[in-house]
C-alpha cells in the first residue's frame, strides 16, 4: 500500500490532452445521471479510436433508441441515433456502402434483446465488420424504470411492481451460438478493463460483441447496484482459452456471477468479404466507390 | 394497314400456356411489333388452375389490354368455354378438333362458339404426336398454326424460340418441329375471319426496343441511374425486382444484402443512404406497413433512398397474387408524425424505367426518401419498351458542402436555406461529422425540442418537396383526348391508367367529348396542373382498384370539387367496358346504341 500518490489534477488534464482522445469527444453534455456506468464507455470508445488512429470523419457510431443510444451524440464522429432495435439493420447498410469506415452499433439491453432482437442473429452470422457495444443495466431508464429482457427474476419494477415473473435471457450464450466472431463481457465499474476490451473489440475483424454490464444508479436500488456487481463480478479463469467454443458456452452458463474477459474468438470470412466473393464469382471486381466531395 | 390484334391463350396449369404467351410476345417484339401483354394465372405452383396469357399487338405501343381479344386460342375446353364471349365477332377461335374421350353435352368448345365467331378446329394433339412423339408440344403447335394462319414469318418465332431455350438442344430441335406441324396446317386454311397483320413498323434509329416485365423495366431503371446497394426481403409481387438485382448488381461490382426482414431492409437502405450510396428496397403492402417507422426518420433525418412498392391485394395477408390499387394512402400517409414523402407512380413499363431511375434522382436532390408505387398488374405486365443508347439518368444530384475550410463550431448539416435544402456530407468528409438522428433536431443536428425550432424543420421537410414538381425532364401529369372543356375528364394513377386511356378514345370515338389525365407524381400532389384539368371538364370520373377510392380522397383533400369515384376490387386490372359505361353515363349516353 505504500506506492499511493497523489494524482493532480492539472498533470491529468495535460495527460488527456495530449493524448488526443478529447478531439473524438463532442462538446455536447452526456445526458446521463451522475454515477451512470456509461461515461467510461464513452471514453474507452474515444480512447480506441484515437488509439488506433481512426480518423473522426471515417468512424461512424450507430445507435437505437435508449438511454446508451445516445452515446452517438457525445463523440466527435458521424453517427445515426436510429430507432429503438435498429442500430444494427442500419449498421449494415453504412458498413456495406462504404467498407473503409470503422463502424461501432450501441444500446441497451432492451433496445438490444426485446425490440431489436431479431437483428442479432443476423449480424452475427454474417460477421458483419463492426463492433457491438451493449450496454445493460437491466432496466429500461429513459422511460423511468420498467422491466426490461434481462432484468431479474423478482426485480420490482413499475411495470412489474408485482415482481418481475419472467426470466432474464442469457445475453452471451445467444451470441455465441449466433455465431459472433468475438464475445466478450465487461464491467462499467472497471474502466480500465472496459476500455481494454473496447480496445480489443474494435480491433477484431469481423462481428465483436462486448457486453458490458453496468448498474442503473437511478431506478435500481437492489439488484445492479456498484455494490453488488462489484462482489459479483469475476474474471474468466486464467486458463481459458478464447478459441475454444465449448469452454466459451460453459463460462457463459455461469451468468449467477458473470465473468469478465473475453469468450471466444475466431476468424471467419466478414459479410464484406462475402459479397466481394459474390462480385467475383459473377465475374466482376467490387466497383470502386464513387468520389464523395 | 395499322396492326391492333389482341390474342388470348387459355389453358390448364402444365398445358404450357404462359410459356405459350411468352414465346408468342416474344415473337411479335422480334418482328418489329409492340406489344403489350399480361398474364393470370393461379396462386399455386401445382394444380389444374386456370391460366390465361393475353397480349396486344400493335404497330404504336398500347397502353392496356383491348376489352375483347381478336383471336381466342384454347388449350384446355373447360377453362376456355367461359372465355368464349371473349372473342369479338368475326374473330378467330381455335381449338383442339379431336377429342381424347366421349363427352358430354356442352363440354366441347364447338358448342359454345357464336355464329359470328370464325371456329378453327386443329387436330392439335394429333400434330404434337406427330411432330414430336409426344403431346407435351400442343403449345408450341398452336403458335405455328397461328403463324401459319395469319401468313406471320416462322422465323420470329423460331428466333423467340431460340433465345428461350437457349442452350437445349434437343428442346429446341421439337419445338421446331413442331412448330412447322403447326405452321404448315395453318397455312393451307382457308381464313374466314378479317383479322389482318399489317406489316410490322419499321425500326426507329437511336433507341432499341425490348420486350420487358415492368418490375425489369425497374431493375433496368435502377441499374442505369447507377444503384450502389440493395437491401431487400421476398414478397410477391416485388419478388423479381430484387431477384433480377440479385444477378445484375454483382456483375457491376455492386452490392445486395437479402436481410432478415422488411424492417432490416429499410433500416440497412436508410443506412446505406446515409453512408453516400444510391441504394433502395422494393416491397409490397405488408412490407411497407412495416418499414413505416423507419420511413419516417429517412424523412426526418433527410436521407436519400428510394422504395420500390409493388402492391397487391390487403388488408394483411390479403391476395397476394392478384393486383390492387389500394396502398395508396399508406404509400402517401403511412407512418406518425407530419412525414411528407415523394409518392411518384408509373403508368406503363416505360414508366417504370424512367420512374425508377428519377426516383434515385429525386432521393438526392431532395435528400427524402422516395416511393415508386407500381402494382401486381404494372409489375408483371410485358410491354415494348424503347430504350434511349444513354441512360437519361443524372449520376449524381446531390448538395455536397465543402468542408475543406473546416467547421469549428460544428457543421449545419440541416442548415435552413433559402429552397430547403441544406448542403448535406458524407462519412469520410472531413469537418462534416454530424449525427442524423430521429429526434427533431437543430440546424446542427442536435436534439432540439422548441416550439420555433419545430416549426421551421417541419416547413423545411414539407416545403423542400415542392421542389419535386419541377424537376428536370419529369412529366408529374400528362393530358390526353379533346383539347379545351370537355363533357367528361377521366383523372387516373398507376397501371389504370392504360385502361381509363381506351376507354377515354373509345369514348370519344362514339362522340362524346372527353379528355383523361395520367397523374404520376401524387406527393407533392400536382395541385395546379389537375385543378386546371378539372376546370375543363363537366364531369371528373376517377377509376382505380380499390375500394375506397383512395387516390380520390388525396385529390379531393387538395382540390374540395365533386369527382365521380370508380373505385373497385375486381382482383383484376379494371375493365376497359366498366369505365367507358360510366363515362357514358356521365355524359348522358345511357346505351352505346344511343351513344353511336
Amino acid at each position: 500500500m505504500g506506492d499511493i500518490r497523489p494524482v493532480y489534477l492539472e498533470e491529468k488534464l495535460k495527460e488527456v490532452e495530449d493524448s488526443g482522445r478529447l478531439g473524438y469527444r463532442s462538446k455536447a453534455l452526456p445526458t446521463w445521471c451522475p454515477g451512470c456506468g456509461y461515461f467510461s464507455i464513452v471514453d474507452a470508445v474515444a480512447t480506441a479510436l484515437c488509439d488506433q488512429g481512426v480518423p473522426n470523419e471515417d468512424a461512424v457510431v450507430v445507435s437505437g433508441i435508449g438511454c446508451s443510444s445516445r452515446f452517438p451524440f457525445f463523440l466527435n464522429t458521424y453517427g445515426m441515433h436510429t430507432l429503438h432495435g435498429r442500430a444494427l439493420p442500419v449498421a449494415t447498410g453504412v458498413k456495406t456502402a462504404n467498407p473503409a469506415l470503422t463502424v461501432v452499433a450501441v444500446g441497451g439491453d432492451g433496445d438490444g434483446f426485446a425490440i431489436g432482437g431479431g437483428h442479432i442473429p443476423h449480424a452475427a452470422r454474417r460477421n458483419l465488420d463492426i463492433t457491438y457495444l451493449l450496454f445493460d443495466n437491466g432496466i429500461y431508464g429513459l422511460t423511468k424504470g420498467q422491466t426490461s429482457p434481462t432484468s431479474a427474476t423478482g426485480f420490482k419494477t413499475t411495470t412489474s411492481p408485482y415482481e418481475n415473473p419472467d426470466r432474464p435471457i442469457n445475453p452471451l450464450l445467444l451470441l455465441l451460438s449466433y455465431g459472433a466472431t468475438w464475445v466478450g463481457q465487461s464491467y462499467a465499474g472497471k474502466p480500465e478493463h472496459l476500455r481494454k476490451m473496447v480496445a480489443e473489440a474494435m480491433a477484431h475483424r469481423g462481428f465483436s460483441y462486448l457486453h458490458i454490464v453496468s448498474p442503473c444508479v437511478t431506478f435500481d436500488k437492489t439488484h445492479r447496484t456498484y455494490a453488488n456487481m462489484g462482489m459479483k463480478v469475476r474474471d474468466l479463469p486464467a486458463d481459458h482459452d478464447p478459441s475454444d467454443k465449448l469452454a466459451a458456452l460453459r463460462e457463459a452458463m455461469n451468468d449467477a456471477t458473470p465473468a469478465l474477459g473475453l469468450y471466444y474468438r475466431e476468424d471467419r470470412p466478414t459479410l464484406d468479404d462475402a459479397l466481394d466473393g459474390v462480385v467475383k464469382r459473377a465475374g466482376a471486381s467490387p466497383a470502386v466507390r464513387k468520389p464523395r466531395r | 394497314m395499322s396492326t391492333d390484334i389482341q390474342i388470348a391463350i387459355v389453358g390448364s396449369a402444365g398445358d404450357g400456356t404462359i410459356a405459350a404467351g411468352d414465346i408468342l410476345r416474344r415473337a411479335m417484339a422480334e418482328m418489329g411489333y409492340r406489344v403489350i401483354s399480361f398474364d393470370l394465372y393461379p396462386a399455386e405452383i401445382r394444380g389444374f388452375g386456370k391460366c390465361i396469357a393475353r397480349l396486344r399487338v400493335t404497330d404504336e405501343q398500347a397502353y392496356s389490354l383491348k376489352p375483347r381479344s381478336d383471336v381466342l386460342v384454347s388449350l384446355d375446353d373447360s377453362h376456355a368455354i367461359p372465355h368464349v364471349s371473349e372473342a369479338r365477332e368475326w374473330g378467330a377461335v381455335i381449338y383442339e378438333s379431336g377429342s381424347v374421350t366421349p363427352l358430354a353435352e356442352g363440354a366441347h368448345i364447338s358448342a359454345h362458339i357464336d355464329p359470328g365467331q370464325i371456329p378453327y378446329h386443329v387436330p392439335i394433339r394429333e400434330l404434337s404426336e406427330k411432330s414430336t412423339g409426344s403431346a407435351r408440344s400442343r403449345n408450341i403447335v398452336v403458335l405455328g398454326y397461328i403463324a401459319g394462319l395469319f401468313r406471320l414469318s416462322i422465323d420470329g418465332f423460331l428466333r423467340a424460340l431460340n433465345s428461350k431455350f437457349k442452350g437445349k438442344a434437343d428442346i429446341a430441335q421439337k419445338n421446331e418441329a413442331a412448330l412447322r406441324a403447326g405452321y404448315e396446317e395453318g397455312a393451307r386454311w382457308f381464313r374466314l375471319d378479317d383479322i389482318d397483320f399489317g406489316p410490322p413498323p419499321a425500326k426507329g434509329a437511336g433507341a432499341t426496343v425490348e420486350m420487358i416485365s415492368g418490375n425489369a423495366a425497374v431493375v433496368r431503371g435502377a441499374l442505369d441511374a447507377g444503384i450502389d446497394n440493395f437491401f431487400g426481403y421476398p414478397i410477391t409481387p416485388a419478388t423479381s425486382i430484387m431477384e433480377r438485382l440479385a444477378s445484375e448488381m454483382p456483375k457491376r461490382g455492386t452490392r445486395l444484402v437479402q436481410t432478415e426482414d422488411e424492417i432490416a431492409a429499410i433500416s440497412a437502405t436508410v443506412g446505406a443512404g446515409f453512408a453516400g450510396a444510391r441504394t433502395a428496397t422494393a416491397t409490397s403492402g405488408p412490407g411497407l406497413a412495416l418499414m413505416s417507422e423507419m420511413l419516417g426518420l429517412g424523412i426526418i433525418a433527410e436521407v436519400p433512398c428510394v422504395v420500390f412498392v409493388s402492391q397487391r391485394g390487403g388488408p394483411s395477408t390479403g391476395l397476394p397474387t392478384k393486383t390492387e390499387q389500394s396502398d395508396l394512402n399508406i404509400a402517401v400517409y403511412g407512418g406518425h408524425g407530419d412525414a411528407p414523402r415523394i409518392v411518384i407512380a408509373p403508368t406503363n413499363v416505360e414508366g417504370c424505367y424512367r420512374c425508377a431511375g428519377k426516383a434515385f434522382e429525386m432521393a438526392e436532390a431532395y435528400q427524402t426518401p422516395v416511393i415508386l408505387l407500381l402494382d401486381l398488374y404494372l409489375s408483371n405486365r410485358y410491354e415494348t419498351v424503347p430504350f434511349p443508347a444513354k441512360p437519361p439518368f443524372e449520376a449524381d444530384m446531390n448538395s455536397y458542402a465543402d468542408t475543406r475550410g473546416g467547421n469549428a463550431a460544428g457543421f449545419k448539416r440541416y442548415a435552413l436555406t433559402a429552397d430547403n435544402v441544406s448542403p448535406r456530407t458524407v462519412p469520410g468528409q472531413k469537418g462534416g461529422m454530424h449525427i442524423a438522428t430521429g429526434l427533431e433536431h437543430n440546424e446542427l443536428g442536435r436534439p432540439n425540442d422548441q416550439p420555433d425550432n419545430h416549426a421551421a424543420m417541419s416547413r423545411k421537410r414539407h416545403e423542400k418537396l415542392q421542389l419535386a414538381l419541377k424537376h428536370p425532364d419529369f412529366t408529374h401529369t400528362k393530358r390526353f383526348g379533346d383539347e379545351g372543356k370537355v363533357e367528361v375528364g377521366v383523372i387516373a394513377w398507376g397501371s389504370t391508367f392504360g385502361e381509363a386511356l381506351e376507354a377515354m378514345i373509345l369514348a370519344r370515338a362514339e362522340g362524346i367529348r372527353c379528355a383523361a389525365m395520367k397523374v404520376v407524381m401524387i406527393a407533392p400532389f400536382p395541385t395546379e396542373a389537375v385543378a386546371a384539368f378539372m376546370a375543363d371538364c363537366g364531369d371528373v370520373l376517377i377509376p382505380e382498384v380499390n375500394y375506397q377510392g383512395q387516390f380520390a380522397g388525396i385529390l379531393q383533400a387538395h382540390i374540395p370539387r365533386p369527382v365521380t369515384r370508380l373505385a373497385r376490387v375486381p382482383c383484376e386490372p379494371m375493365e376497359v367496358g366498366d369505365i367507358l359505361a360510366e363515362i357514358r353515363r356521365l355524359a348522358g349516353r345511357t346505351t352505346e346504341q344511343q351513344a353511336a
